[in-house]
């Protein structure tokens, strides 16, 4: 019990000292890794656990991102207030996206789900182009900063793992419970599950919006960091950041994808420092990741301590997709 | 209490026809008709060589090629480098479109029996996530081969200048274009169903392990029609490259259009890739009259509707 303890202990320990070990830059990329921690993690309930390959994934960060942009920007809310209101609202209108999208996504599976909800990212790309009212069109909302004592980047990264810590606590609880089983049980043979009498529909559209609305919290505190949301976010070389990161940590494992967001922003950052060519570099880890790592860093990490005879779980198998 | 009502929707109604007719002022002008009809065949049939091969490659090996875009435009600047090797540009256009395609097929074939081959077997995701790692590695060899400007090719003189007709003026190239194209469509047809090997492509879309089963090297014949494919969409870059600021990021747009089109077409289908891209061609022609800042809206509209009601496309078999 005690040693089952001392490393989530350990990691929460290391996250609350993180940010005193860091310059103001470093602690800047500390929230991005925790915003799209949460984004990959809640793109893998999908595909991990659901078996479902959502490929407009995008939309969300993006909705929650020009959420909280307009949230903060026009609703002239006190600060207090905007703090409680920014994710909320992200998660909601997010969430209502999703729930959208999905009713009309989820009733396919496999290649033409990709699709279908590329298809809408798309169709939410084009309008965050054009709806220029609303959304800034081209620019994007610009200048964007969290309200109040927030704006201090410390406090921001405290309520950023605040909200983040949160959001993944919940998500392992809905994986652990009947219901992700019950995804589990879809992605390894939905049509068996469908003889049973479960709603399979109700099931990936409820999956979906659960997701949703987490990536939409997580696109809202990118947003904030990252002072502005344009339509890039939403655009189609965007729907593939979520799949390479969880990809990357390895889908098999709840916090694989955290891991994987958390390599691959550290990588983009070193990589896009020193060279203009961070797409050539990120080609390229693509391509070693597919045909020589599929199973991610987390299935790397397994796979090694298997091999050097430490008492691990054996490896998730992959077969079940 | 009724005749209020009954006057509100007339109000409503004459409102709604005002709009209409705004925005459709321009269907009562024949030569503007006819002129955009041209245009938005022409961009179908170029359309339609990126497509036609997006939607083969998904028909027969089952991956959906993100790169294919990225093949266009290498086959444009592949276009580029040819046409500047020669003094006559007569030759040097007939060059750069035969090395726009040969090169492509070259390539495709590389990239085939390198990559693709080994992730057949694999889930989507791994399918997808390589065809984009491909995109953003070929987006950038553009930027180091053939630098960040924007290059242009020199059409042919027998195809500068424009054809007058009832009014219309017209270019030229985008004439030759359609004529190209509706050639290569009908030596496609040809192809797929009046030869042998086009039998063994059309079977393979309906069943691999059968075709397999009978004998048929199915190896051999992914590559042809990853090749294939390739050597489309770089003849298509090929042929474009007079009339588009040839440059990186040429690509971007273009793979869009083609997925819109192979969506609304049906995965697998050329019949369908064809009568999609004139369908892209046209709305997008006319869009852009009517709904000038919200063309893009359009596609993806159509695109969206189509996946809803129909979602394996126009033409396209059954999931």
């Amino acid at each position: 019990m005690k040693a089952q303890l001392a490393a989530p202990l350990a990691a929460a320990a290391a996250l609350l000292a993180l940010p005193f070990g860091l310059s103001d830059f470093w602690v800047f990329i500390s929230i991005e890794v925790l915003a799209f921690a949460l984004y990959a993690v809640s793109f893998n309930l999908l595909l991990g656990y659901g078996g479902m390959l959502s490929f407009g994934h995008a939309a969300f960060l993006g909705v929650g991102g020009y959420t909280a942009g307009l949230v903060v920007k026009q609703s002239g809310l006190p600060p207090a207030l905007t703090l409680v209101c920014l994710p909320v609202a992200a998660m909601l209108v997010s969430a209502a996206a999703a729930l959208v999208i999905g009713f009309f996504s989820v009733r396919r599976a496999g290649i033409y789900f990709a699709m279908l909800t590329f298809a809408f990212q798309m169709l939410l790309y084009a309008v965050a182009l054009k709806a220029t009212a609303l959304t800034g069109g081209d620019d994007g909302l610009t200048g964007l900063k969290p309200p109040g004592f927030l704006a201090q980047p410390r406090a921001y990264y405290y309520f950023a793992l605040a909200l983040t810590a949160a959001s993944l606590y919940v998500l392992h609880h809905i994986v652990s419970s009947p219901f992700g089983y019950t995804l589990r049980a879809l992605r390894a043979n939905a049509l068996r599950v469908q003889y049973l009498g479960i709603d399979v529909r109700a099931h990936r559209l409820a999956a979906f919006v659960v997701s949703g609305a987490f990536a939409g919290l997580a696109g809202a505190i990118f947003a904030l960091v990252n002072g502005n949301v344009f339509p890039g976010w939403l655009d189609w070389t965007a729907s593939a950041t979520p799949i390479v990161m969880a990809v990357l940590g390895g889908t098999a494992s709840f916090l694989g994808p955290a891991v994987g967001a958390a390599v691959y922003v550290v990588l983009e950052v070193l990589i896009s420092g020193r060279t203009e060519y961070w797409p050539l570099a990120m080609g390229i880890i693509i391509v070693i990741l597919v045909l020589l790592m599929p199973e991610g860093l987390t299935g790397l990490w397994k796979s090694a301590a298997v091999r050097f005879g430490a008492r691990a779980a054996p490896l998730p198998s992959q077969e079940a997709r | 209490m009724g005749s209020s009502t009954v006057k509100r929707v007339s109000g409503i109604l004459d409102r709604v026809l005002e709009l209409i007719a705004q925005h459709f002022a321009w269907a009562q002008n024949p030569v503007v008709l006819a002129r955009q009809t041209l245009a938005g065949i022409s961009n179908g049939m170029l359309l339609f060589l990126i497509s036609a091969g997006l939607s083969l490659i998904f028909g027969v090996l089952r991956i959906l090629n993100f790169a294919h875009g990225a093949f266009f435009m290498f086959g444009a600047l592949i276009a580029v480098s040819v046409a500047a090797l020669f003094a006559n540009p007569l030759a040097g256009f007939a060059a750069a479109l035969i090395g726009g395609a040969a090169g492509l097929a070259l390539l495709g074939a590389a990239i085939e029996t390198n990559l693709l081959r080994r992730i057949y077997r694999a889930p989507h995701e791994m399918q997808l996530l390589l065809t984009f790692g491909l995109v953003f590695i070929m987006g950038d060899a553009a930027k180091l081969i053939w630098g960040r400007e924007e290059h242009s090719v020199g059409m042919p003189a027998i195809l500068t200048g424009s054809a007058h007709a009832f009014g219309v003026v017209f270019p030229l190239y985008r004439l030759f274009l359609i004529a190209a194209g509706a050639t290569l469509a009908a030596g496609l047809w040809v192809a797929l169903y009046r030869t042998r090997w086009g039998i063994f492509i059309r079977a393979a879309t309906m069943d691999r392990e059968m075709l397999s089963a009978l004998g048929v090297n199915t190896r051999l014949l992914f590559t042809a029609v990853f090749a294939l494919g390739a050597a489309l969409a770089g003849l298509g870059g090929a042929l474009a490259a007079p009339i588009v600021a040839v440059g990186p990021g040429l690509h971007v747009q273009v793979i869009i259009d083609a997925f819109v089109v192979v969506v609304i077409g049906g995965l697998g289908s050329v019949l369908g890739a064809f009568v999609a891209s004139l369908l892209i061609g046209l709305v997008n022609a006319f869009g852009v009259l009517a709904f000038p800042s919200a063309a893009v809206v359009l596609t993806f509209a159509c695109m969206a509707i189509v996946l809803i009601i129909r979602p394996r496309g126009l033409l396209g078999t059954a999931e």
